[in-house]
């Protein structure tokens, strides 16, 4: 079984790669040193959590690469670098890597991290893959030709809108539970963007927004903003907080009975709120980068045995799987172009069409931003299960449907109440 | 605004109560030993974590005995702990600059960090309360969770019980008494070595019962240790420094503020924690009660 899955990574994942890595008229350099890819992302922090999943994915991504023979022969190596979720942590190590000649970087995954490499990778010739920073701005206002998006962005909160007024259409009323910073804001005016215009198209009904429920960072009692948020009408909750802040807001919010009769839309939890919680998990969807038990390409399934077979967890979530993409880009890109120069990735990068463990993604070439399949759970709990919870339904949307623009250099025109 | 004014005083009661807790042993370990304790948060940490695993360990802590038990033995544990630290850290602080004692109590809250990586690791994991304390009551519109009035009962009766060890005891007396002049204690024959000890025990032991009391109140994760502790520094300062009465009449204050605030201000969620911080500290630069440590 595992021989058989190996193959089909060699056909699929690794393809591309490995095709061009054949042919003998082109090869980056002449020589077998290992090619480096330098991975800032946070290893200490607040956001630690996160940023172990991108370190066990990248390294499973590149290992799975090796085992196939490398890139044009010559294998990838990762020098890892902790950027504390912190922007002058990040800039500082980053700067590291560049002095020492690593140029192609992934990793990030706070937004105010993502928007502070533009400046630097331009300055100082590197690029950066950012591994799930969900800012809009950096793909907009703030682009920068030396940063791609590899993963799903903005436009992830607009395909959850879309699904929502596709399974609840009679859900019309929203409001939010917004964590007070960059990446809360975002989220809930994405969301809002995506259910102004889906709810009308698909249902023929227009949304009203309530004014979204604003929670500081890190706080150890929820209960005011529990109490403002069940006084309001809304039958629609989407929850922006993150990690250890959601599973306290939820833990909280229970006795309650907030989400009793409420639709519960959650950002981008994944399984961490879930695994928190067990069986007093309140039924709710979330984003995920990677679902990898509906995933079940080549790619996908070989990806998750050895993520398994590495760590032991049988449920990774998506940032994972984000790695992957950013290792799985990096090689098609020097794959295709023969070279590791800055100038040269970017140019292979820009429209490159390359398979990751969703599935097959294109960078779109005027804003560096990947077009990937939206992947949403359905999570409730159940007493039946060893975890406490199950997954109850699935829904993958096409990103082609629910991207929106490119205006690079230009901030997102978002639609807004009236 | 006033329909839902029985909901926010609850709601403070609750702050109050949770944040006194946490603030308690910083206020103890302060008014006698003059040390900032910046480590107090992950020594709270650690005791929620100890609590979470006996509970999850035996059965028999499954109902609220259990529950209280588990909060008392994180307690003891993290006593415990503080005796170790008393003599190797806070008796080396005892003449230096200030400036070192923040910078090693910083670093041992680092310690703290790692030690619950490394032990429990990066996983948020989050307890139920007891049966008991799982269900919830209604006042009319007033939604009063069990488990809340548990942790303002229990924010009372820890004061109530600080109040009658530091006033009604000879302990007590002989902790205010150093508290106010060692030397002269010294003088007079007392163990001030001794006394200094069980007041770091105490303060830690009050460190991990919160941890243990308020384990189901949220989630726990290795950032555990930073969730409460600017509040609880707020508490301490608004109070007067070392003055546990005046640490529970701020937690109350500071609740309402908060709860208040919210309500007024929901674009700015917790500002008017700070502007009232600012504001009374103009007033009242040594906080509302400051005629004497540990009073």
């Amino acid at each position: 079984m595992t021989k058989l899955t190996r193959r089909a990574l060699l056909a699929s994942g690794a393809g591309t790669a490995l095709a061009l890595s054949a042919d003998p008229r082109i090869g980056v350099g002449q020589t077998n040193e290992p090619i480096r890819l330098g991975v800032v992302t946070p290893l200490s922090g607040p956001q630690e959590f996160i940023g172990s999943f991108v370190k066990n994915g990248a390294e499973v991504a590149v290992d799975l690469i090796n085992k196939a023979g490398g890139v044009r022969g010559r294998p990838l190596a990762l020098e890892f670098r902790d950027e504390k979720a912190n922007p002058a942590a990040a800039t500082t190590v980053a700067r590291e890597l560049l002095g020492m000649g690593i140029n192609l970087q992934f990793g990030t995954i706070a937004s105010t991290v993502a928007l502070a490499y533009g400046p630097l990778m331009q300055a100082e010739n590197g690029v950066n893959l950012t591994c799930g920073a969900g800012s809009e701005k950096i793909n907009h206002e703030n682009y920068s030709p030396h940063v791609f998006r590899i993963g799903d962005g903005t436009y992830r909160m607009r395909a959850q809108a879309r699904m929502m007024a596709e399974k609840f259409p009679d859900v019309t009323s929203w409001t939010g539970i917004i964590p007070d910073h960059e990446y809360g804001r975002t989220v809930w005016a994405i969301y809002v963007d995506g259910l102004l215009e889906f709810y009308p198209k698909i249902t023929g009904k227009q949304p009203q927004i309530v004014d979204p429920i604003i929670v500081p960072y890190g706080s150890g009692d929820y209960r005011n903003f529990i109490t403002q948020a069940a006084r309001t009408p809304a039958r629609g909750i989407v929850n922006a907080t993150y990690g250890g802040d959601a599973a306290t807001f939820f833990q909280q919010a229970r006795p309650f009975g907030l989400f009793n009769n409420r639709i519960l839309m959650d950002a981008a939890n994944e399984f961490i709120v879930a695994n928190a919680l067990k069986t007093q998990v309140p039924k709710h969807w979330t984003g995920t980068h990677w679902y990898y038990a509906a995933n079940s390409s080549p790619v996908s399934k070989t990806f998750y045995e050895a993520y398994v077979a590495k760590t032991g967890q049988k449920m990774p979530m998506g940032w994972a799987g984000e790695a992957q993409a950013a290792v799985a880009a990096y090689a098609a890109a020097i794959a295709k172009t023969g070279s590791t120069e800055t100038k040269a990735i970017i140019e292979a990068l820009k429209g490159l069409t390359f398979d990751t463990v969703t599935g097959s993604r294109t960078i779109r070439a005027e804003d560096n931003q990947a077009i990937k399949d939206l992947e949403m759970i359905q999570i409730e709990p159940d007493a039946g299960s060893d975890v406490g919870f199950k997954v109850s339904d699935y829904v993958k949307i096409p990103g082609a449907g629910v991207i929106e623009p490119a205006t690079p250099g230009k901030a997102m025109v978002l639609r807004k109440p009236s | 605004m006033v329909a839902d004014l029985p909901t926010l005083l609850f709601n403070a009661l609750v702050w109050g109560m949770a944040t006194f807790l946490v603030a308690a042993g910083l206020t103890m370990i302060f008014g006698i030993l003059h040390v900032l304790n910046f480590s107090h948060g992950g020594f709270f940490m650690i005791g929620a974590y100890v609590a979470h695993s006996l509970t999850n360990w035996s059965a028999a802590m499954a109902n609220i005995w259990g529950f209280l038990a588990a909060s008392v033995l994180a307690g003891a544990v993290i006593g415990i702990v503080g005796l170790v630290v008393d003599r190797a850290v806070f008796r080396r602080l005892a003449h230096v600059d200030g400036a070192y004692v923040l910078v090693a109590t910083y670093a041992l809250l680092l310690v703290c960090n790692g030690f619950v990586k490394l032990v429990w690791g990066l996983n948020v994991v989050s307890a139920s309360p007891p049966p008991e304390l799982f269900e919830v009551s209604f006042l009319g519109n007033l939604v009063l969770p069990h488990y809340s009035i548990f942790v303002v009962v229990a924010g009372v009766v820890v004061f109530l019980a600080l109040e009658w060890l530091i006033n009604m005891t000879s302990v007590g007396r002989l902790i205010q008494a150093i508290a106010i002049d060692p030397w002269m204690a010294r003088l007079l024959g007392v163990n001030v070595g001794l006394i200094y000890s069980a007041t770091v025990v105490i303060g830690f032991a009050l460190a991990g019962l919160a941890g243990g009391l308020l384990v189901a109140n949220q989630s726990l994760s290795p950032d555990l240790a930073g969730i409460f502790i600017i509040q609880a520094f707020g508490v301490v300062i608004v109070g007067g420094m070392g003055s546990i009465r005046g640490a529970f009449l701020a937690a109350i204050l500071l609740g309402l503020v908060d709860s208040f605030g919210t309500a007024l201000l929901p674009q700015m969620p917790g500002v008017l924690f700070f502007v009232a911080l600012a504001a009374i500290l103009l007033i009242r630069p040594r906080g509302l009660i400051a005629s004497g440590r540990l009073s």
